[in-house]
């Protein structure tokens, strides 16, 4: 078996260590890359929610409101109420839906 | 069971609380004047410092508006595309016209001697409006008033029982504005009891109907009330976008039931707009409605209960 120069030696390991740099450096791509595609395939959207979540926390009270209201309220529809009214008589605590 | 009532004068209207428990109505109401106080000072037509009257004031700028001003325009604008613009917010310069520029205290008060000229016009519309809910920001061309009198005041009773209910931690609230209703949290057990009425001063213990219903709200719009005369014509405020004029369908009052007060009062409002295709369109959107004709005759849509049993 030849034994290799001290210069052959050293060429070698360099070889190795760019070898090792290039495959490293190429997996860190590999890995930064299918993530965002991942991340850009799936339809999710969790840190717009996460935006406002955090928004209405340091906003006031009638803003806090509002804003579930205006969540609630954009509907592409008009909403039915959970259950009909039914007939009803008239006692304590009665009020009076009408024209103002 | 209600435990408790209390009632005041706000908006230029009645403000009714009720709650179920009676440690609760303290605190609900306080969350209701707080409410209605920052509604007053987003969206009335009637202070000149509001933010809609600044809005108004200044068309073709771009303004970044509150939060809870965005959520009105929004609404409103729903409102509009959910109706196919028969609810536009678009119709304030068509209501100043009309004579209904101030509180209607004074606007009453002015009588036939004060002359208007109307003419009939379709408004702006509400696709006019460059509103960026994202952004909060809202651009009104040259020409274009909003007004949020009718979707503004049923957001507000919605917004008024959520924050009322929130503050009172237990039971259930009801919150009427003017006879716009809504009610939040746990009703009593046999739910909220609400008289029909073309008036919403008429008073609760006076002969009529009433229905019961433990959540959402309920909304009546009506040509009877708010009338005011210039000249010879006998006006109101329920505005045609159509002709800028004060509708003239065949029903004067039409109350809906609906998931919330907001919905309610976009559907009643609409009813009387739409006139004779309102019916239909009330069965489409399957809501309940109650609507009384010009000659009294009242109709009973979907599962609105009628007191003779025969609803359409």
């Amino acid at each position: 078996m030849n034994s290799l120069t001290p210069t052959q030696r050293d060429r070698g390991l360099e070889r190795l260590r760019r070898l090792t740099f290039g495959a490293t450096a190429g997996a860190l791509v590999a890995v930064v890359g299918v993530g965002y595609v991942a991340a850009a395939s799936y339809a999710g959207k969790s840190s717009t929610n996460a935006s406002a979540t955090a928004a209405n926390t340091t906003t006031s009270t009638t803003t806090d409101s509002s804003s579930n209201s205006s969540s609630s309220s954009s509907s592409s529809s008009l909403q039915a109420a959970p259950q009909a009214p039914t007939t009803g008589s008239s006692g304590s605590g009665t009020v009076t839906s009408g024209g103002s | 069971m209600i435990a408790a009532l209390r009632s005041w004068k706000a908006l230029g209207t009645s403000v009714h609380v009720l709650a179920t428990e009676a440690d609760a109505l303290a605190p609900a109401s306080t969350a209701v004047r707080e409410v209605l106080e920052d509604v007053d000072r987003a969206y009335s037509r009637f202070r000149e410092d509001s933010e809609l009257s600044r809005l108004n004031a200044t068309p073709g700028r771009t303004v970044r508006v509150s939060p809870l001003l965005a959520t009105a325009i929004g609404a409103a604008q729903r409102a509009a595309r959910l109706t196919d613009g028969a609810v536009d917010p678009t119709i304030g310069h068509a209501i100043r016209v009309a004579g209904y520029d101030e509180d209607f205290s004074l606007v009453a008060a002015k009588g036939p001697q004060q002359e208007v000229k109307l003419r009939a016009w379709r408004v702006p519309g509400w696709q006019a409006i460059r509103f960026d809910p994202q952004s909060r920001t809202v651009l009104l061309p040259a020409g274009v008033e909003l007004d949020l009198g009718s979707t503004g005041k049923a957001l507000a009773a919605d917004l008024a029982a959520r924050t009322a209910l929130a503050a009172a931690g237990v039971g259930g609230v009801l919150v009427s504005l003017g006879g716009d209703i809504a009610m939040a949290g746990t009703p009593p057990s046999d739910g909220w009891r609400i008289r029909i009425a073309e008036d919403s001063r008429v008073s609760p213990d006076a002969d009529g109907e009433v229905i019961c219903l433990p959540a959402g709200g309920v909304a009546t719009s009506s040509t009877t009330i708010r009338r005011w005369m210039r000249g010879a014509a006998v006006l109101h405020h329920i505005i045609d976008p159509q002709t800028s004029l004060p509708a003239t369908g065949p029903f004067r009052t039409v109350t809906v039931a609906a998931a919330t007060c907001l919905d309610a009062n976009i559907a009643s409002t609409a009813a009387i707009v739409r006139g004779e295709a309102a019916i239909d369109w009330l069965l489409s959107c399957h809501l309940p409605a109650r609507l009384v004709e010009n000659d009294g005759t009242i109709h009973y849509i979907g599962r609105w209960p009628d007191p003779s049993g025969l609803a359409a």
